[in-house]
């Protein structure tokens, strides 16, 4: 009788990759004759020399290793002001600040449709108040803060933040990091062309820009957000070209305020961008992001300063290539992504994690980014040597391919006349590329271990312990207890005040595009007025309704 | 001629992600299912509200970024019962943590598709589960 075997299925297999996740095919080999178009100082340069390519810093990590960043933002202002000083003691040496839903509506968190919701995905900010319990024993002069609140918020964040500084007696010039404080990306993804008015979001955003070169010369106003793009399915040259594009429309308005270019833009050279898991084109695509930045600060905007040249890139390890299944699997995935963020040069990153598809970072997983970023730095030597993968006959290819991508949908939104008028046509192509992954999925033209292929079952998959953030009865009580801060604070405060300063806002906001409305948001904020108020009330003044979801009307 | 299948699509509260809607819509709409697409940011009340006057055979739920659907999704189904319509067939996507499938199961919502579920095994369920419930052929 033939006894039964257990045999290697897959024993000759071969890689099944044919192409990037983008679509660049992929040759079996790359030599010197890929790469003989290429001239050293023309197209590559040392880091710290244009194009800089390679790197941004002449000395790179040798001189100061990227800013490890933690994804961060739970619960109430107290939790977030816990859990910062946590990540801090334990190595973290940049804060990030992720707004909850509600604020990232623009809502407070009593309004209706943000109930249950507040705190619970991020940080919920209502009023000024409020930066004294996230900063209670951190001073913004010791380290910077990457914010991440697209839409309206981003401007009274920071708005928030710099009166916060003053009225403490920081020095603005010391503050430092990047707020997102950008729409039109989100209006691609998170909500949708049209949700919220995109010209004036525009306009509040350059606001932030033109008061920030004065004010807070370290702060880069203006951050955009090519992550979510590459979380909406955009390949890797929409990812950065639409991102391109989009930041162009404010470049452009910078300049027709009569600003020079090399006024602004090097505060407005921060992409916080995706890393997702094809290893060698995420780190081509930070390469090329680098020479595309500066061929067009100098060649399209005639910057003569080598500072609006060089792009700062920070990411945020790609949340939608995790699974839900197996998250230990999902370690090997942000180590491996983290490691090409280091080897494409970056000043920042954050990796996920690993129970990113299930919940807001818990304390075991936000440590294990720590010391994922600790074990790149001190473990590993990738950091030693600057772009140790230039010279690559792959990579060098593949950056120069990415890049090429990448003009041709530059090239094209300058055609349709900018982003604002192209952005019908980004998101179609968004949505076909979003609808071509998942295809991809499932005719296993592209692989997720776990999910289509090398499949455990439920039985045998590693478990490992995943320390439950928040059940949802105990998420409703915090954003209760939220709700109930923001409601008592508007019935505490002085009334009169706050009318005051948010009719002087309205008045400011019918001024017209050109007229800053940074100071006028700041006496309100002063006066105790809170996000939703400052939003409804300039939103009122250019015609829209106060509250955007129509549920709540202008309390004064 | 048999009426078509009509199935509404949206997402409660202030969650943002909806590639999986858009995605199980347009899947829905090639097997011939019309779909009322109303999308994310809603109100429990919208959508039921949405679901009865626009005349549904099923609600199709998504959600992704918190716990909070085992709030919004129980009140769905409480409000169609308050209305006389708890006929509708209520299927969701996600991100459904595997300890909360039950409790959702017993109060009448199936589908539970997550990640990496195929289109066809989205679209078959909703189609075989309305012609048992409602269509009785």
């Amino acid at each position: 009788m033939k006894k039964e075997r257990t045999k290697p299925e897959r024993r000759f297999e071969p890689c099944p990759t044919t192409k990037t996740i983008s679509g660049v095919p992929i040759n079996k080999l790359y030599s010197p004759e890929n790469t003989e178009e290429i001239d050293y100082q023309r197209d590559l340069g040392n880091p710290g020399e244009y194009p800089f390519t390679r790197g941004i810093w002449g000395d790179m990590y040798r001189g100061k290793l990227w800013t490890k960043r933690v994804f961060s933002g739970l619960g109430l202002p107290s939790d977030t002001n816990k859990r910062w000083k946590y990540l801090i003691q334990h190595g973290e040496t940049g804060l990030y600040w992720q707004s909850d839903a509600p604020t990232g509506h623009g809502l407070d968190a009593d309004h209706p449709l943000g109930e249950y919701n507040a705190g619970v995905t991020g940080i919920s900010f209502s009023m000024l108040k409020d930066f004294y319990d996230y900063f209670d024993g951190i001073s913004p002069e010791d380290i910077s803060l990457s914010q991440n609140t697209p839409t309206m918020a981003g401007p009274v964040i920071y708005a928030g933040f710099i009166t916060y500084a003053e009225d403490m007696g920081y020095e603005l010039k010391k503050l430092s990091g990047s707020f997102i404080n950008e729409y039109l990306f989100s209006a691609l993804t998170m909500f949708n062309v049209g949700h919220f008015p995109e010209e004036l979001s525009v306009k509040l955003s350059t606001d932030v820009i033109e008061h920030s070169i004065k004010q807070t010369p370290k702060l880069h106003p203006l951050a955009p957000n090519p992550y979510n793009l590459a979380d909406y399915g955009a390949n890797v040259a929409q990812e950065i070209a639409f991102t391109v594009g989009i930041i162009r429309e404010y470049i452009d308005r910078m300049i027709a305020r009569g600003y020079n270019i090399d006024e602004f833009a090097p505060r407005v050279n921060v992409f916080g961008c995706s890393c997702d898991i094809d290893f060698f084109e995420e780190i081509g695509k930070f390469r090329a992001t680098r020479r595309l930045w500066a061929k067009l600060m100098k060649e399209k905007y005639g910057a003569k300063d080598a500072k609006s040249m060089r792009i700062y890139l920070s990411a945020h390890t790609e949340g939608d290539s995790l699974t839900v299944v197996q998250p230990v699997n999902n370690i090997i995935r942000i180590t491996l992504q983290s490691l090409a963020c280091v080897l494409g040069g970056l000043q920042s990153f954050d990796p996920c994690g690993y129970g990113e598809p299930h919940h807001l970072l818990t304390e075991a997983e936000a440590l294990t980014c720590l010391n994922l970023h600790h074990i790149l730095s001190h473990e590993t030597g990738v950091a030693a040597t600057a772009d140790p993968l230039g010279g690559s006959y792959y990579v060098e290819w593949l950056t120069s391919k990415i890049e090429e991508d990448m003009w041709k949908l530059v090239d094209e939104i300058e055609r349709m006349g900018g982003a604002l008028k192209a952005i019908g046509w980004m998101r179609e192509k968004l949505e076909k590329e979003s609808a071509k992954r998942q295809e991809e999925l499932e005719t296993k033209d592209r692989y997720v271990v776990g999910v289509n292929e090398f499949i455990v079952p439920k039985e045998q998959e590693v478990k490992i312990d995943m320390d439950k953030y928040r059940p949802a009865g105990e998420q409703i009580k915090i954003a209760e207890e939220r709700a109930r801060q923001v409601r008592n604070f508007k019935m505490e405060r002085d009334k009169k005040t706050t009318k005051n300063a948010l009719e002087n806002l309205r008045s400011e906001a019918e001024k017209g595009e050109k007229h800053n409305l940074i100071p006028a948001i700041k006496k309100a904020l002063r006066a105790d007025a809170t996000l939703g108020e400052i939003i409804g009330v300039i939103r009122m003044a250019n015609g829209y309704d106060y509250d955007p979801y129509k549920m709540i009307d202008y309390p004064f | 001629m048999e009426r078509k299948i009509r199935v509404l699509a949206g997402a409660p509260g202030l969650d943002c992600h909806d590639r999986g809607l858009l995605y199980v819509s347009s899947e829905l709409r090639a097997a011939g299912v019309e779909v009322i697409y109303i999308g994310t940011f809603h109100t429990v009340e919208e959508i039921v509200n949405a679901a009865i006057d626009e005349d549904v055979d099923g609600i199709v739920l998504s959600y992704l970024n918190d716990d909070l659907y085992m709030i919004y999704f129980p009140k769905v189904m409480e409000l169609l019962k308050e209305k006389d319509a708890h006929d509708i067939c209520v299927f969701c996507g996600g991100r459904i943590e595997e300890e909360n499938k039950p409790v959702l199961e017993k109060i009448g919502i199936t589908g539970f598709f997550g990640q990496g579920t195929p289109g066809e095994v989205i679209v078959d369920h909703i189609i075989e589960r309305i012609k048992r419930e409602r269509r009785c052929s």
